[in-house]
This record gives structure tokens, sequence and C-alpha cells, in this order.
């Protein structure tokens, strides 16, 4: 920690002709501007180059890497383009779906862990292994798993005609669900961890007022818990929403974006298109979509949010 | 945060009511047991997986009874220059974090004790940092870095996972500088203390908690990530989980010696995971209260 000492060193202490007020504004805005400066020169410099190329017709293997400018034609391309539209809806989808299910199985897993007990805390801190195991060991474990001719699930579901004879990842229809099915086992125990603060942060009065008015579990899970509850879902939503949209690591390593394009999301198709193919002006424009796409839900996210707190306060 | 550690359940009825309530935990145990076999079965599979014979690992139908044997990770060893990659992955994690704390640790205290209205403003831009998908910045980036001859070096990787990993533990620490009643460091200040000292040996100090928590996330984060080390390293500079990918298809492995590759790449974090759980849980619900 010695270079932080070294980089305010220049702060003046002492600076007699200061006041102290000054003085403390401009010791914190030292403190703050080395990280200020770096996200800046590191992520917001990228970030706009990579604006500035989606106009551009811009690929490193063609025409020696020229530049040409075309305005919004990458962006007509995604949207127009089968490849392009397909990646677009698979995401979606793939989010919609995981977070959906991830809420559901979270909400029932952090209720079963609410009691507050030795056995409850040891199986979180277990529940809590596959959040920490690598994704991409996740796919390969299930693409292991799932395989037909070894696999332990894999070979069962197809012998006895539960599923296509070449697995889950083979079939247009099955490999997308698949996928999310990996990310619910990956992500729930997270979504529970989330909830579990959040019921555990819950006043206990309120609780105990509706158990002495008699409300049933039903009633007191829907009329007094899930409310108070609501920011903590929100949150758990958003985080997940978030990184759900941003998949790659699993696809990457189990279907690769196939078959026919069935599982190709954001991430995968801008990766291929930027960084196989060198096509930089259309990756980034599936870069900016995917910004576009995530904040456009955060967004939407914080409004139900800031209505539901307005609510909740009116009541 | 002691009132998370707390059961905000209401209390239960007397006694009469006693055999009910044991009933109830004991169906609610069934259920996180089954739910952890669910959980405990594949990351078992891939552990025994390391030490199965090659000839039972294509058997069909898989076989469930084998012979351990230490085969794959003779094998692994063969193969692969494992501490070499596992020395790039250690350099790439560590540097990364380190130098994130460095940056955001000072960001984060500035930012919860600045009076400026822009404060907050700033404090949700190191947030929507989060949002931007890598895919979007890491193009770019790989270009400056071509350009500048750091493609291929650690420093590459560790540049671009500390904008992320910064970005986090400055909001990270901006909330719990901010949960941290000034009175202290105003009580330091009067007392003849520096600004420095104020923060350095009076608000620091109370938040080691977070600095542990915020730690461990970027070690996680950039240990597991493989994408950018995928297009930022060279042979000589690649960590543990590109090799775990580079050896998957392009060479004849199998997944024993995958299994037992994946020992050194999951093992640690788990471990550090499981002993630092208590940071890990903090650092997850941050956010809620």
């Amino acid at each position: 920690m010695t270079s932080i000492s070294a980089g305010t060193a220049s702060v003046p202490r002492r600076r007699s002709g200061l006041r102290f007020t000054d003085r403390r504004k401009l010791f914190l805005f030292c403190l703050a501007v080395p990280a200020v400066a770096y996200v800046i020169a590191i992520a917001v410099y990228p970030l706009a180059q990579g604006i500035v190329y989606s106009f551009y017709d811009y690929n490193l293997l063609r025409r020696g890497g020229r530049m040409t400018f075309v305005g919004l034609e990458n962006y007509r391309e995604l949207l127009t383009d089968a490849t392009g539209q397909r990646a677009l809806i698979n995401t979606f989808a793939f989010t919609f779906g995981a977070v959906v299910f991830e809420f559901v199985l979270g909400l029932g897993l952090a209720l079963l862990l609410w009691r507050d007990s030795r056995f409850n805390r040891i199986a979180l801190a277990f529940l809590l292994i596959p959040v920490t195991i690598t994704p991409l060991v996740v796919g390969l474990i299930f693409r292991a798993l799932l395989a037909v001719d070894y696999g332990y699930i894999g070979y069962y579901l197809a012998e006895w005609g539960i599923t296509d004879p070449r697995g889950l990842f083979a079939g247009t229809s099955t490999a997308l669900p698949t996928l999310i099915f990996i990310d619910i086992w990956e992500w729930t125990p997270l979504v529970a961890l989330i909830l579990l603060a959040g019921l555990k942060s819950l006043p206990g009065d309120i609780l105990e007022a509706a158990l002495a008015d008699g409300a049933t579990p039903a009633q007191r899970f829907r009329l007094v818990i899930l409310p108070l509850l609501l920011p903590t879902v929100f949150l758990a939503l958003v985080l997940r929403m978030m990184d759900a949209f941003r998949v790659f690591d699993s696809i990457f390593v189990t279907t690769g974006g196939g078959p026919a394009d069935a599982t190709n999301s954001m991430m995968v198709y801008g990766v291929k298109q930027g960084l196989q193919f060198f096509n930089i002006g259309y990756a980034s424009a599936i870069g900016n979509v995917t910004i576009l796409c995530i904040a456009f839900m955060a967004a939407a996210f914080a409004l139900l949010i800031r209505r539901a707190d307005v609510r909740a306060n009116e009541t | 945060m002691s009132v998370t550690t707390l059961d905000s359940r209401p209390a239960r009825a007397p006694s009469r009511r006693r055999t009910a309530l044991q009933q109830r935990v004991l169906r609610e145990r069934t259920a996180l047991v089954i739910i952890l076999i669910i959980y405990m079965v594949p990351v078992l599979w891939l552990v025994a997986t390391a030490y199965k014979p090659p000839k039972d690992m294509f058997s069909s139908p898989p076989t469930f009874i084998f012979e351990p044997t230490l085969h794959n990770f003779r094998r692994v060893f063969e193969v692969f220059d494992v501490w070499s990659l596992l020395k790039s992955s250690i350099i790439i994690s560590l540097g990364s974090a380190v130098l994130s704390l460095l940056l955001g640790v000072p960001a984060g205290y500035a930012l919860a004790r600045s009076q400026s209205r822009y404060a907050i403003v700033i404090a949700y831009f190191f947030l929507a940092i989060r949002i931007v998908p890598i895919i979007a910045t890491l193009i770019p980036f790989y270009l400056m870095m071509r350009d500048i001859g750091l493609l291929g070096t650690w420093w590459a990787v560790i540049l671009v996972n500390t904008t992320l990993n910064c970005a986090f533990v400055t909001w990270m620490m901006f909330s719990y500088f901010r949960s941290l009643p000034k009175d202290m460091e105003e009580a330091a200040l009067t007392d003849g203390c520096t600004l420095w000292g104020a923060f350095w040996r009076v608000a620091l100090p109370t938040v080691i908690p977070g600095i542990i928590a915020s730690a461990l996330f970027c070690v996680m984060f950039s240990w597991n990530d493989f994408l950018v080390a995928m297009f930022l390293t060279n042979t000589d500079s690649k960590p543990l989980s590109v090799a775990l990918l580079a050896a998957f298809g392009t060479k004849d492995i199998t997944w024993g010696t995958l299994g037992a590759l994946a020992h050194f790449s999951t093992i640690p974090i788990m471990l550090m995971a499981l002993f630092l759980n208590r940071y890990f849980i903090q650092g997850v619900t941050r956010g809620v209260n």
C-alpha cells in the first residue's frame, strides 16, 4: 500500500494559505482522481472508440485494415440479418428464462434457509460453491455429464428416449433451454443469498404482528413479506439480468453458438465477429447494441423500483 | 450489519406446537439435503473423473465403479507446464486485485466523504461501468495494446480486469465508508491528526472486512475470467483458464486430464470462498441493507 502514500505526498498538508475545508476538498479530490482517470483511460476511452468504429466498415483482414465510413450500416445489418436477429432473440430469451427461474427457485431456497441454524449456515456455504467455480468449468462439466455416449446424465436420457439420441446440445429446440438450465444451476444460490439477506433484514415486529393477527403462512408471505422484500427482489433481478444478458463462457464451451445459431448470443456473436474474423466495425455495433439493451432494461427496473417504493410509502 | 445475523423470524408459539415446528424443520432440512445433492453431484463428478483410469473414461454405458489412479495427474504435468499456468493465474488475479484496491479504496473514501453533489454522480458512474459488456471495450483495447506492445503480456490482462474490478471496489468501499459515522475522523482531526491520518489510521482499519470482501471478489473475477485472457495473452503468459479451454479439443486430452487440470483452477478459489465465507456473503449482500 506504500504507493498510495507516495501518490498523495503532493497533497499540501500544512499549506498556510488554504482554509481547512479547501484543503479537505483538495485531499478528497486527489484520492478520487487516480481511479476516475484510470476508468476513463481504460474503459471509457475504448468505449468511445468502439462507438466510432461501429460507424465504419473496418476489418483488419480486408483491404489492409482501412476504415470506410458507412453510417448506420453496421446497425442496420445487425438488426435485419437473420443471424443478428437470432442472436438478439436468443439473448433476450436466455435472460428472461434464466432470471425468472432463478428468482422463483432462489426465493424458495432463501425461505428454506431463513431459519438461523448451524445446519442452514453450513448448507449455504456449500451451496455457494457453484458460484465460485469458473463458468468455463461449469460448462465443461455439463458438456461431459450430458454427453450421450459416456455422460452420466446424457446417456440415460438418450437411452430411455427422453431426449434426442444426439443429445441435448445437438437439438435446435433443446440446446438453448439446456444452457438456461446450466445458468440456473450455477446462479440460483447467488439469488437465494441476496434474497436471504433481504429476508433477514426484515423488521421482526411486523412479522410478529402478522402472526398474532392469525394470518396464514401464504397470507403472511403475500401481504407482508413480499412487499417488504421488493427492493431486494429488484436488486437480485437487475444483477442477474445484467450478467445473463452478457452470457458467453458457458455457450462458448458447450455449443459455440450452434446448432444453426440456435444458441448464438450477443456476446458470442460479437466475439466471433470481432476477435476471430476481426470485423471490428460490425463487432463494435454488436457491443453497443448489447450495452443499449442492458441500459434500457436496467432503467426500466429502476423505474419499477421507484414506483414500488412510492406505493409502499403510500400504504 | 449486525441486524442481518439476527433471526428476524417471529418467536414461535410455546411447546404445544413444538412437534409441528420440529416436523417443519425436518421437512425443510430434507428439502435442503436434496438440493445439496443436486449441487454436489456435478462438482463431485469433476473431482472423480480426475482419478478415473482412461479405459473407463469413455465406456458406454458410463461406469460408476473404477479403480482410482493418479494417471491423469501425471499426464497433466506431461502435457502442460502447470506451474507456469498457475503462476500466470496468480500474477494476473493478485496484480489486478492489488491495483484495484490501491485505486478503488481511496476513491470510495473520497466519494463517501465529499460534500460535493457530483460525488454521488461519480459513484453511480462507477456502478454503471459494471454493465459494460467486455466485448464493447475488448476490441479497441486489443488494438490499443497491440499498438503499445503490451499484447501477450500479463499487464494487458491486469489492466483490463482492473477497470471492472476497480469500479466494483470503488462502489463497494463507497457504501462501506458511507455507513461509517464521521465522528471518529472529526475527533481525530480536531486532535491535530492530518487528513491522511484520518483516512489511513482512523477510517481504514474499521472497514477491513469490506477490503477483504473486495479483494476476494477481485481475485475471483480475474481468476475465473478466460475471455479477456484468451485474446490478450500468448503461450508464455496464459493462465489456467485459457489452458483448460485450449486443452479441450486441440490436443489428445481426455476428460480425466481436464478434470485433473480443473483441480488446480477451481480448488484454490473454492477453498478461499469457503474459508472467507463471511466476507463472501458480505460482498454479495452489500447492496441489500
